[in-house]
């Protein structure tokens, strides 16, 4: 007997097969996703083996999915969220990507329900059976499905609320509700046969009571720091440039910048008004920082003295075309105080002149890095 | 009876032909001839490596083999040939007690090895030499900081075959300038991705001279397939020999000679992209490349001492004829040195891939390098396209770029 869950793979397969053959001769015979629609119709075929050998892994099909398609079960309503993904989908084409992902993201939900309800409709005169055969087949996906949405608009409050409350709270409010949810949690399962209608209250409350803060908090906008620094727009170009400080919360979206501090070439010192450098994987202080030709890389600069220190690179010269004049070439971490430091991301696409040698140094500082880009 | 016979006769083709599949599998691990082979360490950072193989691989075949052997024998027993359906239980403490330990046994011995193997390819402590190492759409770029512990007392820059001294532990820095690559010589240590960005350390350390094949490992667009690499290990003598090549000054072509005007013509197109340091523009002012104009990448291969290597194109075609080549491949431990430095000689070049790839580079190698589809990179290309270049231009260039040794 070919059993349902067979049939589904079979189908797949031939469907699959279809389709390689046709991008095969419409797009192109040698192309990637030919192979991968041939690959997905050789899992198909495999799956669906295994499923025909195993009888669906389930005992129980052969003895009550007797009249399979016999009685068709309630109404879908799938097939409506599946034609509202794909409104979405059209919707999105033509006005913002969002809205198109989302489409896609409905499409392929409703789909994939609307595959399984129907699959599930037909497996066996039994009605009751088939809402068990449809409810175990897409478990396994709507439960983590939901988990993940619910843990997106979790952290999408909680965000909101982290944000508008000033830095020092942020903390005190995350160990505060941690706290609450970890002693709610030790009362509910010290009293086993606590009703469940206190467990669903004590949630509603809780999911009430955080989309409450989280709109409020959306809506009150983030705190006065955050929002100057936006304005200020630290990586804006002029920002980099060597002149007068503009930035008073420069380093307030260090956040962003985690990545890059965590993956620098090298790494550039002021201490007892002396520049050193360390590159990374280098055992030994180095005098000469290699970055390669056009390639984004990053520098951390590090202010191990009292007074506030710049490190500025030195790019050579360049006549500017306009005025003909020529003038120095060159980039500025900002003014960094003590312990402070500063990542910077260069991206040179020339290799220096002779005579005038890119470097490192530091105003006010004795020494410099020297610059090679081979 | 003749239908018994029948069915044994094609029971005993089937069990044939499945052993003969398996034997020839089997013989297909015995092969000598793998320049990439796994289980061929040539250094001590891939021998740390086979030793792990060598524990957690048979480790993983008995389970495997019991595992599959167990799948196949329930399926064949229980095969639906309309008999009842066996009775059904549901838990056996004993059995998943043993089943639960015996996987965590076999884990943590191999967990203890492979921490120990990791912890010890990650050591960069004892580093000797360093060399930058940045990946490319589709090539590989090493620059050699300058370290006089080595004898390099300027940078030296070279793609495709990456050189270093033998008995020495060399440490890599990988960056990628485009996409995530991943550098991978077999012989000499594991795979490590070179990430835009970032900042990686692969240790490799050749214990004799050879030449130790590799391969891009990471999916990274259209001629992933033909990024390669070689690295060249070299004795102590000849690795400085090697760098003294390098850091030669330029020497331009006898003015009158072929060469000559091959260095005009590459002035004309090349240097668009290719940098070869200590040329010079008629004006007598450094030639510089600008690849950053015209590469969506930034960056073309330094073609300062082509000559001195034995590929090009990213390691996908020889410099050398097929006669040249096997002298150096198939040269022992000993005599591989003088083989490799001697470089490209006229008689040896492989005039007829050079001259096809310099005629038409894209129909060589795929590469995004057709005019008509650059919207997409801002006109850039990806790769070397089609320069429309005369017979006569590749005969004057052909002869100029013998001169880079």
């Amino acid at each position: 007997m070919i059993t349902p869950g067979s049939k589904y793979f079979f189908g797949l397969t031939g469907l699959s097969l279809i389709a390689a053959i046709l991008y095969m001769v419409l797009v192109n015979p040698n192309d990637l996703g030919a192979v991968a629609l041939f690959g997905l119709a050789t899992s198909g075929a495999l799956i669906g083996v295994m499923a025909l050998f195993t009888r669906d892994g389930d005992v129980y099909t052969d003895e009550e999915a007797v009249a399979a398609n016999a009685v068709a079960g309630p109404p879908s309503f799938w097939p409506i969220v599946f034609a509202l993904g794909a409104a979405l989908v059209l919707t999105g084409l033509a006005t913002v990507s969002v809205v198109f992902i989302l489409g896609i993201a409905v499409l392929i939900g409703g789909g994939v329900e609307w595959t399984i309800h129907n699959w599930a409709d037909g497996a066996s005169s039994d009605r009751e059976f088939n809402e068990f055969a449809r409810a175990r087949a897409i478990s396994a996906i709507e439960y983590p499905g939901l988990a993940a949405v619910g843990l997106g608009v979790i952290a999408f409050f909680f965000s909101r609320v982290v944000l508008a409350v000033s830095k020092e709270s942020g903390p005190i409010i995350f160990i505060a509700v941690a706290a609450v949810i970890f002693t709610i949690g030790v009362l509910i399962a010290s009293k086993p046969f606590m009703k469940g209608a206190v467990t669903v209250v004590v949630a509603v409350f809780a999911v009430v009571a955080l989309a409450g803060a989280g709109t409020f908090a959306a809506l009150s906008g983030e705190r006065h720091e955050l929002a100057a620094a936006a304005e200020e727009d630290h990586y804006d170009a002029s920002h980099r440039e060597c002149g007068g400080e503009e930035s008073k919360h420069y380093d307030h979206l260090a956040n962003n910048t985690v990545s890059l501090r965590s993956a620098v070439t090298a790494t550039i010192f002021v201490k007892d008004g002396k520049v050193y450098a360390e590159a990374i994987g280098m055992t030994k202080k180095v005098d000469t920082i290699t970055i390669p030709r056009s390639n984004a890389t990053s520098v951390m600069f590090r202010n191990l003295d009292e007074e506030q220190h710049r490190l500025v690179v030195n790019l050579g010269s360049a006549k500017v075309a306009e005025t003909g004049v020529v003038e120095k070439v060159g980039t500025c971490s900002q003014l960094t105080g003590k312990n402070q430091e500063q990542v910077m991301t260069l991206r040179i696409p020339k290799p220096a002149l002779a005579g005038e040698p890119y470097s490192f140094t530091v105003p006010g500082a004795t020494g410099e890095i020297k610059l090679v880009v081979p | 009876m003749d239908s018994v016979n029948n069915v044994k006769s094609s029971s005993h083709r089937i069990r044939n032909s499945i052993a003969t599949i398996i034997g020839f599998v089997v013989l297909a691990g015995c092969a000598t001839n793998a320049p990439q082979d796994t289980w061929q360490p040539k250094g001590d950072n891939a021998q740390i490596i086979n030793n792990l193989q060598w524990i957690v691989f048979p480790m993983a075949g008995v389970v495997g083999v019991l595992v599959l052997g167990f799948y196949a024998y329930t399926i064949y027993k229980y095969n639906d040939r309309g008999q009842p359906i066996p009775s059904q239980s549901h838990g056996k403490p004993i059995v998943e007690i043993i089943l639960t330990i015996i996987p965590a046994l076999i884990l943590t011995v191999v967990g203890v090895f492979t921490f120990r193997g990791i912890f010890e390819l990650a050591n960069t402590e004892d580093t000797e030499m360093v060399i930058n190492v940045t990946g490319q759409q589709w090539w590989w770029e090493y620059d050699y900081p300058a370290q006089d512990e080595q004898g390099i007392t300027q940078p030296i820059i070279s793609s495709g075959q990456l050189v270093i001294p033998v008995g020495t532990k060399v440490l890599l820095r990988e960056t990628s300038r485009d996409v995530i690559h991943s550098y991978w010589i077999p012989a000499l240590n594991g795979k490590k991705d070179a990430v835009p960005g970032r900042i990686n350390l692969l240790r490799l350390q050749a214990d004799k001279p050879g030449i130790f094949a590799g391969q891009c490992t990471e999916f990274c667009g259209l001629s992933h397939a033909n990024m390669r690499m070689e690295a060249i290990a070299l004795s102590q003598e000849d690795f400085a020999k090697w760098v003294a090549n390098q850091q030669k000054a330029y020497t331009a072509p006898a003015t009158g000679s072929l060469a000559k005007e091959g260095e005009s013509v590459f002035l004309n197109q090349c240097i668009r992209c290719h940098q070869v340091n200590g040329l010079k523009k008629a004006d007598g002012t450094p030639a510089l490349a600008a690849p950053d104009e015209n590469v969506y990448s930034g960056a073309a291969p330094n073609l300062s001492h082509l000559m001195s290597r034995i590929t090009f194109a990213g390691a996908k075609f020889d410099l050398l004829n097929k006669s040249c080549r096997s002298d150096v491949w198939d040269a022992s431990s000993e005599t591989i040195g003088g083989k490799y430095l001697a470089g490209v000689s006229e008689s040896c070049l492989n005039a007829t891939h050079l001259r096809a790839w310099l005629r038409n580079a894209p129909a060589m190698k795929p590469m995004y390098a057709d005019p008509a589809k650059l919207a997409s990179s801002g006109g850039k290309y990806r790769g070397m396209p089609n320069l429309g270049l005369t017979e006569t231009d590749i005969d004057k260039l052909v002869a100029y770029l013998l001169t880079l040794k």
